[in-house]
């Protein structure tokens, strides 16, 4: 029995090859880490349910794609129906942080008029001494887009939950302000409310809805 | 341009099928190579693929390649132009191109540390860190979670023969110690499987990478896995100081990067890399008695191993020279297939076709994988073994064939298909199709349902053809 849930949030999770997507990606559905992962080839898809306050979920959908160029005709598909998304870089690895300016004109191009909640990821932060990325540059470029920075580890599970649900978050509270909401044909966002079922403890929520229809 | 080029292609090779180009003059006849004396056409001598030249009655199986490299000229000749222009860049600054190049470890071992490899660290993950390169410039250092994948070879432990399968075999050894090898019997015979003792000599011969002529396998053999070696002093060694270290992650990332560079249209895709695995696997079992998995190649003869890798790097390429626009910019090829098979799914099961539009499911978002990796990801790799044992017998089997097998493995799992009632639980089923028990006997069941399917459109006149 799937629970319930309030929305439905699409996520994308981009950034170049071998940074470490797949890896945050299932530390975060399936807690776990692998050492040896297949290169991912066109699109895998994800899901979890999130907690952003007691008894308030949110379902997770994330797409991870595959970074190496040669996929992009398939992968940028999948922008237009992504609410948020991570953009990741390894931290280790400087050319992956020059590219994250690439990565979010690739989208924007892709997602117009609308646009991608992103959240600007510096991964295998367990890596510390191999860093070639300081945290203070990261923050800078972040910030310079309107975009959170958080420094992640899926080895070592460092911040990859709060990295999910402070982006989940984000998201909520646009939704529920009505800057961002439901549309026909947009995979985006999506209401987990099935009509005629009445869920009589989402007093609250219930009226988030309204707001939004 | 692309598009364009690959519908050209699908007229230009519509023939019946099982025939097979003959004339081998004429399809040796590749607008990339003889048209005007540019950058390109020296670029083109300097790296013309070895197939091309000599062989001759022996080279049936390469028609479609011929083609696609027709298909493929325009592309190609705007690509290789592009990574000339690279070449010539990444010549101009040697380290960078040696750090580009030297970050991917070898056994998780950094193979050479640079400027910019900042690779140390010892764990496997450590492997599938190289930075993304920008398209079309050297090939990027391939990912090669080897272990995972050669797990599954069952070269020990095998059940006492059956009669039927003593006959079989028999028949194996007869007609490949005859004079000159009846291919289209081969072929007939091997559709069904391979015995695993003749797999090896089977396969190079299947792939047109041995002669049928007894007399001339020993010569070509000797010559091509010199040619080989050859590239790698060519292209390979003046990139790497630590060579022939041979280790199977070196192995397989020397063929990879061999075959990329040769291949400026397609470059390294990541996918290719699992293609090699099934070669070297089944060329390594000539020689190894206990588990594949276990066996430590450095055990080898350095004689052994390299034969052992120009056979996969050759078997390899003649696999992807008849499905490279799989690989090419915005791989027409990978594009097209899954469209042909949102079509013969639509027109063979109705029901499951409207079960995924009814919940939005698109087909290319599970089965462009079970192109681009010939459905390796999805089958354990004795599977993907015996699967090939018939692609490899099967007219266009890899380029065509491929498709009816996948609409047939779709088909396979209808019933847990409908019984998936949202998007999120038939992509998790999808992407994850239990396959890990099967074995010789799914795939026979598998590949006798994509042949009654490939017969029951190919003459349909509105159904995709090729």
């Amino acid at each position: 029995m799937e629970a319930i849930w309030l929305y439905q949030f699409r996520l994308i999770v981009i950034g170049d090859s071998t940074v470490g997507k797949s890896c945050l990606i299932r530390r975060f559905t399936e807690g776990r880490f692998a050492q040896i992962s297949d290169p991912t080839v066109g699109v895998d898809f994800f899901s979890r349910l999130v907690e952003i306050e007691p008894g308030k979920r949110i379902k997770l959908q994330i797409w991870d794609t595959a970074g190496q160029e040669r996929f992009r005709s398939i992968t940028r598909a999948y922008y237009r129906n992504s609410v948020g998304g991570l953009l990741l870089f390894d931290i280790t690895n400087r050319r992956s942080f020059q590219n994250v300016h690439e990565w979010l004109e690739e989208t924007k191009v892709h997602v117009q008029p609308y646009q991608i909640v992103f959240v600007l990821v510096g991964h295998k932060c367990d890596l510390d001494t191999q860093r070639q990325v300081t945290r203070h540059e990261a923050e800078k470029l972040a910030a310079a887009y309107g975009m959170k920075y958080i420094e992640t580890s899926a080895r070592d599970a460092i911040n990859v939950e709060k990295a999910f649900t402070d982006l989940t978050r984000d998201i909520y509270e646009l939704v529920k302000r009505g800057e961002i909401s439901i549309q026909e044909g947009w995979e985006g966002v999506k209401s987990g409310f099935v009509p005629n079922v009445v869920h009589s403890s989402e007093e609250v929520v219930k009226s988030d809805r309204r707001c939004l229809c | 341009m692309a598009a364009e080029s690959g519908r050209q292609f699908w007229k230009r090779s519509a023939k019946l099928p099982g025939s097979f180009i003959k004339d081998r003059s004429k399809a040796n006849a590749l607008p990339m190579k003889s048209k005007k004396a540019s950058s390109f056409h020296e670029f083109a001598r300097n790296t013309s693929d070895a197939w091309d030249i000599g062989d001759d009655e022996d080279e049936d199986f390469s028609s479609s390649s011929s083609s696609l490299q027709t298909l493929n000229s325009k592309v190609a000749k705007a690509t290789a132009a592009q990574v000339l222009e690279n070449h010539s860049k990444l010549r101009a600054k040697p380290e960078r191109a040696q750090s580009a190049l030297s970050d991917m470890p070898t056994n998780c071992k950094v193979i050479k540390s640079s400027s910019e490899a900042q690779l140390s660290r010892t764990s496997e993950e450590a492997c599938v860190r190289n930075p993304l390169q920008k398209q079309q410039s050297l090939p990027l250092r391939p990912v090669i979670p080897l272990v995972a994948r050669i797990s599954d070879q069952n070269a020990s432990g095998a059940p006492p023969m059956t009669v039927r399968e003593k006959t079989r075999l028999e028949k194996f050894r007869q007609l490949l110690s005859s004079h000159n090898t009846d291919l289209d019997e081969l072929r007939k015979c091997s559709w069904p499987g391979v015995p695993r003792e003749v797999r090896p000599v089977t396969w190079r011969l299947l792939s047109g990478y041995l002669p049928a002529n007894m007399e001339r396998r020993k010569l070509t053999l000797q010559r091509k896995r010199e040619e080989y070696f050859g590239f790698i002093q060519q292209y390979y060694d003046s990139r790497n100081e630590e060579h022939h270290q041979d280790t199977y992650r070196q192995i397989f990332e020397r063929i990879l990067f061999i075959w990329a560079i040769r291949h400026p249209a397609s470059g390294y895709v990541q996918g290719i890399n699992d293609l090699v695995t099934p070669f070297f696997v089944v060329f390594l079992s000539e020689y190894v008695e206990e588990d594949v998995e276990n066996f430590d190649v450095t055990n080898l003869s350095q004689d052994v191993l390299r034969s052992i890798e120009a056979d996969s790097f050759w078997c390899m390429s003649k696999l992807l020279d008849g499905i490279q626009d799989n690989y090419t910019f915005a791989q027409p090829g990978i594009q097209k297939k899954v469209k042909a098979l949102e079509e013969l799914v639509s027109r063979i099961d109705e029901q499951v076709h409207n079960h995924f539009r009814k919940y939005e499911v698109e087909y290319l978002q599970f089965a462009f994988r079970w192109m681009n990796n010939l459905l390796m990801r999805e089958l354990p790799l004795r599977c993907t073994i015996r699967l090939w044992d018939t692609y490899q017998s099967e007219p266009e089997g890899f380029s065509h064939f491929h498709l009816y097998v996948c609409a047939a493995f779709l088909i396979k799992w209808r019933k847990e298909i409908l019984d998936e009632e949202d998007f999120q639980g038939l992509l998790m089923l999808l992407q994850n199709l239990p396959t890990i028990h099967w074995g010789n006997e799914e795939i026979g069941l598998l590949l006798a349902e994509a042949y009654r399917l490939k017969y029951m459109f190919a003459d349909a006149p509105n159904h995709y053809r090729r």
